[in-house]
């Protein structure tokens, strides 16, 4: 070998030995953004869904089975708030592994996204003041009304279909806003998924749901198209948690029976 | 006036410029250079198709005519428009508060630009829309009303201040001048200090215009109709009903289309100002 160059081979060898133990590192054949983390896209708060408890901990049904998922794959799971309007794009942008943020899977949807199983059926549901419960218990008497939905939902979708005439759709950016337009009056209703509704009415004496709309909806984890793999192991996850019952036990654990 | 009065010193003797590269020169060609190696850089490193596919799609940028413009752009400057007028008119009351010589007043002014100048826009316009109805059963009528009043009130903290730098640097002379010609305080102020004032603060008061302008953008926190969306509430349903973003971009360039003229023109309102002085 030439004595000049002879430098070169441990720095070869080094080399390859880290590129090795890259590769090893994901030992399936899924891309991750970050090696050890299993990085979700959320809009959070959505009770009962997403949120951080009293100290800070992530919690709620999609963090509940996100993080059951990332402890099976070995991974850590690390939550990303982002706004829900176009969040299963951001995958595919490489701003994090996963989208879990109580996400109906719709065609529309899936035309961008790669969702997994699903797994949980979610109805429409309309929350009003309890005080209004008598007035306002249907979505028909809501004429002439406001009614609050949440930009880019399928809630949106639902009421834009489904509205009395003359009421007016008054879209907003994320629930907080909504619960306090109900509160000061200023919309008459929400319109929005069931088990948002109904855990803020179990939560709040104020509200009430008064009808729900069974629309057969379905949510989904949603990946980058390309990274099939990674789709494959989440399935394989939930597969698992409902064959050991631990799927079961999230689900009384927020939404009871 | 003042750039010939910089550039006169520094030309160099004649003959001697033509051979002679100075330090200032080469550190300012290097720069040249750099920058340009980078552009070069970025341009191969960019995914232009994908970025093109993803960002400017053609059909879906001519999809957001004329919504964009007659709907998007139009709420913007009605939001714009009343926000400023009422930011004007409440900042000049809170400006003339603040150099009030009657004290409780100017404790009342200052409170107000404190409290108002350290909340976010976001949750000043939260406050108001919501806050104010729960609270004091207080409710301003439509995403309009709540809107602009709302961006008035966030505006006039900071117009209060920017008028009240303005009136301060009048020299006192102009005032005393007047007095002394007979005229009453808020003669003088009206007819002799708050003209010379505007003149001065045309440029900062232009950056509250652009920044108000853009504020707009938050209103759709506190809910928005179809009929009142503004520039970005638009771009972001574009973006959900297309699953791409080309018409946020687009939104930015007709962003751009509004600041940028309202920028130039204040440029030569206080060229012209400065002319007449």
């Amino acid at each position: 070998m030439n004595g000049r160059l002879k430098w070169l081979s441990p720095l070869l060898i080094a080399i390859t030995l880290t590129a090795v133990a890259c590769n090893n590192n994901s030992d399936s054949d899924y891309s991750l953004v970050s090696s050890d983390n299993l990085t979700v896209c959320t809009d959070a708060p959505y009770e009962p869904f997403e949120f951080q408890d009293e100290s800070g901990n992530w919690t709620g049904f999609d963090m509940d089975l996100l993080s059951e998922i990332a402890s099976g794959l070995d991974l850590e799971l690390d939550v990303k708030v982002v706004p829900f309007d176009g969040i299963w794009l951001l995958p595919a942008a490489g701003e994090c592994d996963i989208v879990g943020s109580a996400m109906t899977i719709t065609p529309d949807r899936q035309a961008s996204t790669l969702f997994s199983d699903p797994y949980f059926d979610a109805d429409q549901s309309l929350l009003v003041r309890a005080a209004d419960a008598g007035t306002y218990d249907t979505l028909a008497s809501l004429a002439e009304r406001n009614i609050a939905v949440q930009t880019g939902t399928t809630g949106e979708s639902y009421a834009q279909d489904n509205r009395p005439e003359g009421s007016t759709l008054i879209s907003f950016d994320e629930p907080a806003a909504m619960f306090l337009a109900l509160e000061s009056g200023d919309v008459d209703a929400i319109l929005q998924d069931l088990p948002v509704n109904g855990f803020r009415s179990t939560q709040d004496d104020a509200f009430v749901v008064t009808e729900t709309f069974p629309t057969g909806e379905q949510y989904g984890f949603a990946v980058d198209p390309a990274n099939t793999g990674l789709i494959e192991a989440v399935n394989e996850q939930l597969s698992g948690m409902r064959d050991s019952g631990r799927y079961d036990e999230i689900f009384q654990k927020w939404f009871g029976s | 006036m003042t750039a010939a009065r910089v550039d006169t010193p520094q030309e160099p003797p004649p003959g001697g410029r033509r051979f002679r590269v100075s330090g200032d020169q080469a550190v300012r060609w290097t720069l040249y250079g750099g920058t340009l190696v980078l552009v070069v850089a970025v341009a191969f490193l960019v995914d232009w198709e994908r970025l093109q596919s993803q960002m400017f799609r053609w059909d879906l940028v001519q999809a957001q005519f004329p919504g964009i413009v007659t709907q998007a752009a139009r709420n913007t400057l009605i939001f714009t428009a009343f926000g400023f007028t009422g930011g004007l008119a409440l900042g000049l009351v809170v400006a003339l508060m603040r150099l009030s010589s009657v004290a409780p007043y100017r404790w009342a002014a200052t409170v107000y630009v404190d409290v108002i100048r350290g909340l976010p826009a976001l949750l000043l316009l939260i406050f108001i829309a919501f806050g104010l109805p729960i609270a004091l059963g207080v409710r301003i009528p439509g995403t309009y009303g709540r809107g602009s009043v709302a961006l008035a009130i966030v505006s006039s903290a900071y117009i209060a201040e920017v008028i009240r730098a303005g009136i301060e640097a009048v020299p006192k002379g102009q005032m005393e001048a007047a007095r002394s010609l007979g005229m009453s305080r808020g003669q003088a102020m009206r007819r002799i200090v708050l003209p010379q004032a505007f003149r001065i603060i045309i440029p900062p008061m232009t950056n509250e215009l652009v920044l108000l302008l853009k504020d707009t953008a938050l209103i759709s926190v506190i809910g928005v109709t179809d009929a009142t969306k503004e520039l970005t509430r638009f771009g972001r349903d574009g973006v959900v009903a297309n699953a791409n973003a080309t018409p946020l971009v687009v939104a930015g360039l007709v962003y751009l289309a509004l600041t940028i003229p309202m920028t130039r023109l204040a440029a030569y309102l206080e060229r012209r100002a400065g002319a007449s002085r």
